[in-house]
């Protein structure tokens, strides 16, 4: 008896031995890709934009049979790890995505905190991510090798804007400013407030505030003030609430600029015709003429297709952002030429790849910087400024891309 | 159980369990191991306040933040070694604990544990406002990316807290009179304690290894925010784990952790399809627990063993229980 | 900037008005029950819900919806409370904190069930008095009143008029003051403490619910409200000392007044910094509120 149990351990053993030599040896006929993103959470609104993203370019890669090596086309599958909107699950998930799931690569997280967190861990097991989303500056200040972003930092978008109302004849000369304390609302208030003052406004009030402030004070406090201009960083709850807040006190100024979530079909539905001719600012529309040379030829075929499998969710920036980075990892695999699972050497030179890359795709062209502020991001994209117009968001700047005229100033909300 | 005093028992189960990273070395389940005992010990310390001593502390986890962020500071601005600045932490978290704790410990009940909460959503705003802590960016530490060392040093903490606890409050007589304070805290004043100094005492007693557990946190995440380390999230699930495993013992809320930890994590890797029902049925899990168990599962379980024991011998539930 | 004062002062007692509806009911339930529900923000963000729900079938404005929304949540409270008597009443474990932790599992259980159905956008409900303002200004004095907030401070101190005239006036009031003051004895001068008892649970959810239909017109709604207006409740009735409803105005319109003041003539960033210090502070100096009569 015990000798039968001493062989079966043995053969268990050497079982597990000749798994552990001969696995990672074997050739695999798909591509891992991991996704990390905040499938729960205070986060998971827009960690769900992601990741409608990513499996939009997962489905429509292996739809024309995979990404094409040396003749043999692999398909792709993504591996998903939720981060839970927190740092420490996404260093976790990170682990997990690396070291047991031995991913290619990573499509990376929504926010900023989770995208730092997990940044290192990457660098540790030198696999490439690229985030469809995250747009803090933070991130690239801290320049990781093996980290991209497909949208450009939140100072490059929001200092154009600012210079386009400027350039209004009969512009807004006085601002007053404002943003959340959280990483993505604080960095584009600053943004705001920065060009403002670089291109002539005058900013009367510049403040940071506590998460979800009831801003009526605030406001009643502006509307003496008589500003130009107000423009707000925040989320979306915090945008529909500052806009009922300036109706309840019935103030009007000239242009109200906020930025994410202003596109969001939620925020027009909850404010009706309150939430006309606002202004927001954005690297991507349905209508902008792109010319994809990798996956969907347009813009508008992207917006197809997207609302063909989601319908109730047409597509942000964001959502564009991220199938964008699934098409950038798709070029630069067919450009490494090399069969899945990559080894640490092939997913070196991944990197080296994705840092000469530039290719134009439907969301616009993606052409990582290699140095200074915006390392690794998505330097070589036209920020557009969006204006809500008739309920739906509309192009209104730059001229090569506007679908529509700028309304200034904004009408009354007692006159609507 | 006779022989061996419990506290080498005690040094033994930590050193099996110290084996494990030896052997284990996958990092992803070194990851798990080192939060799995970094839970342990949050609810263990949670569990000092609120079982033995009957004051619900609802921002415990202001100690971790505390700790977490001082430990930070000190590595990136002082370039102190990790170890210094972990300890360090748990030094700042105790002093923390002395400073607010003689005014608000003269709260009792609901009082307290309100108290307490924003006293944790008052540092959580510090936090974000203030320029060296790096506002609502949060401070990003040097990586040292070794899953072996932080899951041993993790051990080593909670370990070390296990058995300081044991000493106090299973063995001492500190945790009789803290409990006697639980039960009637005008009444231990008749008997000679001092209830004031005593709950002080405890209070900086479940800060310190929660300010140390939040320094080795800092190190091994290297990235800490506001919301990550002052939030609400941290007290929340000590105090689930803490009510799951049984208050008033130091074995429950460690039972407590590591059913909680597996359930939350297996939930988390293999189920994220389902993840938004992982808030119903959390919820539903601690409202049933409170109602069919609410001396926690080890509560239930020593409830029966006793009860057993009293049977056999025929013994009176509380002749049984030893009390 | 002296100009700006009566506005100041008008938004602040405004904003407490806004406090003043979340917490009134706690306040009752705490004080005669001596439960601290965890998902007070829950029933008010179900109700905002429902306000919301309303409005699309019927296309009637949501403030319509009041007393029916009323009827039925009342309802689903005095179904519930003998569950929560149960936990209140366990011999074993301790009584406050079991119903604490209890309520904050069904806090959890609401909250993810909403999530789930009613997914995580927000959401604003419109009534006939959610953009008219009230303006006057004469030479360098003005004021802005927005109606519908003014219609939550009204509506919140109607309904405390009525719970005033309730337990000091009816028989049923009685009833429940003796039940909130000793209910052993309560019980043996023949009050029926489980029907009482479920009556308040029931006026509390009611009331809490209307309340979520005044949010979402004031500021808006989504699945995830609830923490921050549980928060404000908590220490509305920490400060007026719970159980003591009289005080919960007052409290109210402190913790509003501070924080507009602070808006329009400090640095907004610390606001809720200064707010919880605040409390914190006054907690340590009047430790059963600050009218010393909370139990």
């Amino acid at each position: 008896m015990k000798r039968q149990r001493w062989g079966v351990v043995v053969a268990v053993t050497l079982a597990l031995c000749l798994g552990l030599i001969v696995g990672p040896a074997m050739a695999a006929d798909e591509f891992k890709i991991g996704v990390i993103t905040s499938l729960s959470g205070d986060l998971a609104t827009g960690g769900s934009v992601t990741k409608r993203g990513y499996d939009l370019w997962a489905k429509a890669v292996n739809a024309a049979g995979g990404i094409e090596i040396k003749g043999k086309k692999y398909p792709v599958r993504l591996v998903y790890g939720d981060d839970q909107s927190q740092p420490a699950q996404a260093a976790s998930a990170a682990e997990r995505l690396a070291a047991q799931e031995k991913v290619d690569a990573v499509l990376g997280p929504y926010a900023s905190g989770t995208t730092i967190a997990a940044a290192p861990v990457l660098e540790k097991y030198k696999v490439p991510m690229i985030t469809g989303s995250a747009e803090s500056p933070l991130i690239w200040k801290q320049k990781f090798r093996y980290t991209f972003g497909t949208i450009p930092p939140v100072n490059f978008t929001g200092s154009a804007v600012i210079k386009v109302l400027a350039a209004l004849p009969q512009g807004p000369k006085t601002a007053v400013i404002y943003g959340t304390n959280d990483t993505f609302s604080k960095a584009t208030a600053e943004a705001f407030q920065a060009t403002a003052e670089q291109v002539g406004i005058k900013v009367l009030r510049f403040n940071i505030l506590p998460p979800k402030q009831d801003m009526t004070p605030l406001m009643s406090a502006a509307k003496v003030l008589n500003p130009d201009l107000i423009a707000f960083g925040g989320h979306d709850e915090e945008l529909v609430n500052l806009v009922k807040v300036l109706t309840q006190i019935n103030f009007t100024p000239k242009a109200l600029l906020m930025h994410y979530g202003v596109t969001e079909p939620a925020f027009a539905q909850a404010l009706g015709k309150n939430a006309n001719q606002v202004l927001g600012a954005s690297v991507w529309t349905s209508s902008i003429q792109t010319k994809g040379s990798i996956g969907w030829p347009t813009a508008k075929a992207y917006y197809d297709s997207a609302v063909a499998e989601y319908p109730k969710d047409p597509p942000d920036y964001t959502q564009a952002a991220s199938t964008a980075a699934g098409l950038v990892f798709q070029a630069a695999l067919t450009q490494l030429g090399a069969a899945p699972p990559l080894d640490e050497a092939s997913r070196t030179k991944l990197v080296e790849i994705l840092e000469k890359l530039d290719v134009q795709t439907f969301y616009g062209r993606v052409k990582f910087a290699t140095e200074g502020d915006y390392y690794h991001s998505n330097a070589g994209l036209t920020p557009l400024m969006v204006q809500i117009l008739d309920g739906k968001e509309a192009v209104v700047a730059p001229p090569e891309s506007a679908q529509a005229k700028l309304v200034y100033p904004l009408t009354p909300w007692d006159k609507r | 159980m006779r022989g061996r005093p419990a506290w080498m028992w005690i040094l033994l189960v930590i050193a099996a369990v110290g084996a494990v990273p030896a052997v284990m070395t996958d990092p992803f389940f070194l990851r798990l191991f080192t939060e799995a005992l970094m839970w342990i010990g949050l609810a263990i310390t949670w569990d000092v306040m609120a079982g033995y001593t009957g004051y619900l502390n609802f921002g415990h986890g202001v100690f971790f933040g505390v700790g977490a962020y001082t430990a930070a500071l000190l590595i990136i601005r002082a370039g102190m070694p990790f170890g210094l600045a972990a300890a360090l932490g748990g030094l700042v978290a105790g002093v923390v604990a002395l400073v607010s704790g003689w005014p608000t410990l003269r709260l009792r009940g609901a009082y307290f544990a309100i108290g307490t909460w924003a006293l944790n959503r008052a540092v959580g705003q510090l936090a974000l406002v203030l320029e060296i802590t790096g506002g609502p960016d949060g401070m990003r530490l040097p990586p040292f990316l070794r899953p072996q060392f932080f899951a041993w040093v993790m051990l080593a903490v909670v370990g070390a807290t296990f058995l300081a606890l044991w000493l106090l409050l299973e063995q001492a007589p500190f945790g009789l009179k803290l409990k006697a304070i639980r039960e009637d805290e005008s009444g231990s004043l008749a008997i000679g304690l001092n209830p004031a100094r005593l709950k002080l005492q405890a209070f900086v007693l479940s800060a310190v290894p929660a300010g140390i557990i939040g320094g080795v946190y800092a190190y091994w995440i290297t990235f800490i925010d506001p919301s990550s380390t002052l939030g609400d999230l941290i007290t929340d699930q000590a105090v689930v784990m803490a009510i799951f495993g049984g208050l008033g013992t130091l074995i429950g809320p460690v039972i407590g952790a590591i059913v909680f930890f597996a359930f939350k994590t297996y939930f988390w890797a293999y189920l994220s399809d389902y993840q938004v029902l992982y808030l119903i049925i959390l919820g539903l899990a601690i409202a049933a627990t409170v109602f069919f168990l609410p001396d926690g599962f080890w509560g239930a379980v020593t409830n029966r063993l006793e009860g057993r024991r009293a049977l056999r011998k025929g013994l009176s539930l509380g002749e049984a229980a030893g009390t | 900037m002296l100009a700006l004062l009566p506005q100041a002062i008008v938004d602040g007692v405004l904003l407490g008005g806004i406090y003043l509806t979340v917490a009134m009911g706690f306040s009752l339930a705490y004080g005669v029950l001596h439960v601290i529900d965890f998902a007070v923000g829950e029933w008010i963000m179900l109700g905002a819900f429902a306000g919301l729900a309303f409005t699309e079938w019927t296309h009637l404005d949501p403030l319509l919806s009041l007393p029916a929304i009323f009827v039925v949540f009342a309802a689903v409270g005095w179904m519930l409370q003998p569950l929560l008597q149960r936990v209140l009443s366990g011999s074993r474990g301790r009584p406050v904190l079991m119903a604490l932790v209890f309520t904050f599992g069904l806090a959890l259980a609401i909250r993810g069930s909403a999530l789930t159905i009613f997914g995580i956008f927000t959401h604003s409900l419109n009534t006939a008095l959610s953009q008219g303002s009230w303006h006057v200004s004469r030479g360098s004095f003005f004021l802005t009143v927005p109606f519908i907030r003014l219609a939550g401070l009204v509506y919140a101190l109607a309904v405390i008029a009525v719970l005033n005239y309730l337990l000091k006036r009816t028989d049923f009031g009685l009833a429940v003051r003796a039940v909130a003051q000793h209910k052993e004895a309560a019980g043996l001068m023949g009050v029926d403490i489980r029907r009482t008892s479920a009556a308040v649970y029931g006026l509390y959810v009611g009331t809490s619910a209307m309340t979520g239909v005044f949010i979402g017109a004031i500021v808006s709604l989504n699945a995830s409200m609830g923490p921050d207006l549980s928060l404000f409740a908590f220490f509305v009735v920490v400060l007026a000392g719970m159980g003591y409803l009289a005080g919960a105005p007052w409290a109210a319109f402190l913790l509003g007044l501070i924080q507009s003041f602070f808006l329009i003539y400090f640095n907004p960033s610390y606001v809720l910094l200064a707010l919880f210090t605040i409390l914190y502070l006054i907690l340590l100096i009047s430790p059963t509120g600050m009218f010393r009569r909370g139990v």
